[in-house]
């Protein structure tokens, strides 16, 4: 019995944090800007392709080339906010909306077939893998997923001190509850979206490598966290970043049990009937806001 | 620059064994230098199925340069173009297919697989009368076949149905226990397809026939596609270790997963899995864990000398991690067609009718032996035969490739059938 808890809790938690993860970077631009990035999953395969290269290629040790994925996927949003985002808030009034989500499809197909040029279509081992297991009663725990699990917990626990204990924080939180007023006392919101578009897109880099050594370098890697990570932004509340860690944990523990208890294929259908059944409960979300609306 | 002079002289190397052949029919029309003749192929060059995609595309392209090197076809050089099918499906991949007819009115296309698409392809062949040849790989081609064969008179599937995996299998098993080779600890065999057709009907074709093999199915779990956590599944397998797991799901990647998350706490089961362990991926991501896999393929380039040159030049020209083990099935298609469109008189065109059912009469009369072994067609389905398992004639069908990573560090070794192995069946490592 032990060794299935534990089966079923490492998958659970493995998949939790790299859901977590995927959703803390999509739930911060949702609540600060309003803005669904649909290029985000294009952004995560960014982040694994490049500590691919940089690993492979350039010979640099593991620790370089994951900041190189950071810095990477934080350059990718800075341009996609220089170069798009910012004309659509300027142009786009009440339709930013519709009309970001459409660009950054775009945005998300265009970056998914330049690595489909630059690497080919085979996929390709990340080099971020860890062999060995630990032994836990019956049952083993590959040392892989419990990396993942640290290093995805102290990149949230790093983030959220990043928000609520600094100056660039403040200036997030502030702008993401009154635009206007932040803009009364001074907040340069134009920077402040710069930066939250850059620290989602760090976080897309880190997440990509994460999920790529435990899956494998696609250009379309980002699509499956991308979903998931989609449906726990919805059912914890869009723009809610606590809301959507705890939503990611549970909801991967419970597809991870209803995977074993009631078969492999059930786990997503189950996943996707309870987000219906708490959507019908709570509208907004379990932890959401009556109402979500860019300042 | 390869010429028709070079071809030749290397044709019994290079195993291109339609180049002499092709040259004879050519005759006095040496040079390929009439009006092109347009080659269509509706391939996923993007999204999930990419890296195929470009394999397939790579073999065609392969196959064109050969073909205009030997005077192309009674004259006239191919011309190769590729409509994107991106994530496949019914819509996608007939209109695309349409396009090719449409906008440069190819006479033939000549397909990889694409999935989900209810073999809706065939209508678009039938419609508009051409040679259409493809590697779907699925038992609905014959059955749509067999619904009307004049209106598919065109339409070939150029390897075995997947349904073939199961019986194969099964054979397969009995085989090794009978040859002493291993002693399993129990009858039970547990199958793991994925929630999509090909897999599906694979796993069927094994549960449905087992009893009658002597075999018991302890577990019958399907997973998401695709599926790179393996946690829950692998915990139901601990339960009550089958001697055989049999995955069916394909996907070169997923599979890697389920060995590196297999390793840490292994059964004493064989673990069998089918085509995607023949891609280079495999055990890119799986590296050591892979070791003692065994698994099998309908269709793949064979480890043989006669595909030797066409191996190394695939290799040689597309990198070294490129698959010709996918590249193979397009090149032996269009070299197939390109046979039998000269020895029927020409290609023709679209909407030619009479030409399109002399170049698929010349299609089924014609036994080629390609890279990756005999292709005939079955007339009952219009699908390459499968040796052993449909015909006993190894000379008469494409071989039901049974082969094992036995070192990671070299490309996995044939073990069945028979007469194309080229090392016995070895222990995996965490049974021995």
């Amino acid at each position: 019995m032990l060794d299935i808890l534990t089966a079923v809790l490492v998958t659970g938690l493995t998949n939790g944090a790299l859901y977590a993860l995927a959703t803390v970077g999509l739930s911060l631009i949702w609540g600060s800007m309003g803005m669904l990035n649909m290029a985000h999953g294009a952004m995560l395969a960014l982040g694994g392709y490049i500590t691919f290269t940089v690993v492979e290629t350039l010979g640099l040790p593991l620790p370089v080339a994951m900041l190189a994925a950071v810095a990477a996927g934080a350059l990718a949003g800075m341009l996609l906010y220089l170069g798009i985002v910012r004309s659509l808030l300027k142009s786009g009034g009440p339709g930013f909306e519709t009309s970001v989500m459409i660009a950054t499809v775009g945005i998300a197909i265009a970056l998914q077939n330049a690595l489909l040029l630059v690497y080919g279509g085979q996929p390709l081992r990340q080099p971020f893998a860890i062999s060995g297991a630990v032994g836990v009663g019956a049952g083993v725990v590959p040392l892989l997923n419990i990396v993942i699990v640290a290093v995805a917990v102290a990149v949230m626990v790093a983030v959220s001190v990043l928000i609520s204990r600094t100056r660039m924080g403040r200036a997030i939180r502030a702008t993401a509850q009154n635009r206007d007023a932040a803009l009364l006392m001074g907040v340069p919101v134009g920077r402040v979206y710069l930066q939250v578009l850059a620290l989602s897109g760090g976080l897309a880099g880190i997440c990509g490598v994460l999920v790529s050594s435990i899956t494998q370098l696609t250009p379309g890697l980002g699509a499956d966290p991308m979903l998931k990570a989609f449906i726990m932004c919805v059912v914890a509340g869009l723009g809610n970043l606590p809301g959507a860690i705890a939503a990611a944990f549970g909801l991967a523990i419970i597809e991870a049990a209803v995977q074993f208890g009631a078969g492999a294929r059930w786990g997503f259908p189950v996943l996707l009937l309870l987000v219906i059944a708490i959507l019908i409960w709570r509208p907004a979300g379990l932890f959401g806001r009556a109402q979500i609306r860019r300042m | 620059m390869l010429t028709r002079r070079s071809l030749l002289r290397g044709s019994a190397a290079a195993g291109a064994a339609g180049t002499a052949l092709l040259a004879g029919l050519n005759g006095a029309r040496a040079q390929a230098e009439g009006d092109p003749i347009p080659v269509g192929a509706a391939l996923p060059m993007s999204g999930i199925a990419a890296a195929d995609g470009i394999e397939f595309q790579n073999g065609l392209t392969m196959a064109v340069d050969e073909i205009n090197a030997a005077g192309g076809v009674l004259g006239r050089p191919l011309e190769l173009h590729v409509e994107d099918t991106a994530d496949m499906g019914a819509d996608l991949v007939s209109q695309a297919m349409q396009r090719l007819i449409d906008r440069y009115e190819a006479p033939v296309i000549i397909n990889g697989y694409n999935s989900g698409t209810n073999m809706v392809e065939m209508d678009v062949a039938a419609d508009n009368d051409v040679i259409f040849c493809h590697y779907n790989t699925m038992i609905s081609h014959n059955n749509k076949f067999k619904e009307d064969p004049e209106r598919y008179y065109g339409c070939f599937q150029g390897d075995p149905p997947e349904y073939y995996y199961g019986p194969g299998l099964l054979t397969y098993l009995n085989t090794l226990i009978e040859s002493g080779q291993w002693t399993p600890p129990n009858r039970k065999l547990a199958l793991i397809p994925s929630a999509n057709e090909y897999s599906i009907v694979i796993a069927n074709a094994v549960r449905d026939q087992a009893a009658e093999y002597g075999w018991e199915i302890s577990l019958y779990e399907t997973v998401q596609f695709p599926n790179n956590q393996w946690g829950p599944t692998l915990a139901k397998l601990r339960q009550d270790p089958p001697a055989v797991i049999a995955v069916t799901h394909f996907l070169p990647q997923d599979l890697a997963q389920f060995m590196v998350q297999f390793a840490p706490q292994p059964m004493n089961s064989l673990i069998y899995m089918q085509y995607g362990p023949s891609l280079p991926a495999f055990k890119e991501i799986g590296g050591d864990a892979v070791k003692g896999v065994l698994y099998s393929t309908v269709v793949g380039c064979l480890p043989d000398e006669f595909s030797e040159a066409f191996r190394s030049s695939y290799r040689e020209r597309f990198g070294e991690n490129s698959s010709y083990l996918t590249g193979s099935q397009t090149y032996d298609g269009l070299w197939k067609w390109a046979l039998a469109a000269a020895i029927a008189g020409g290609p023709g065109a679209p909407f030619d009718r009479e030409q399109a059912m002399k170049v698929a009469a010349s299609m089924n009369r014609l036994i080629y032996r390609g890279v990756n072994g005999i292709c005939r067609f079955d007339p009952e389905g219009q699908s390459a035969f499968c040796y052993p398992t449909q015909i006993a004639d190894a000379s008469l069908g494409m071989p039901h490739q049974f082969l094992q990573h036995q070192d990671v560090a070299a490309d996995p070794v044939m073990v069945a059938p028979g007469s194309y192995a080229k090392a016995p069946f070895m222990m995996p490592p965490w049974m021995s």
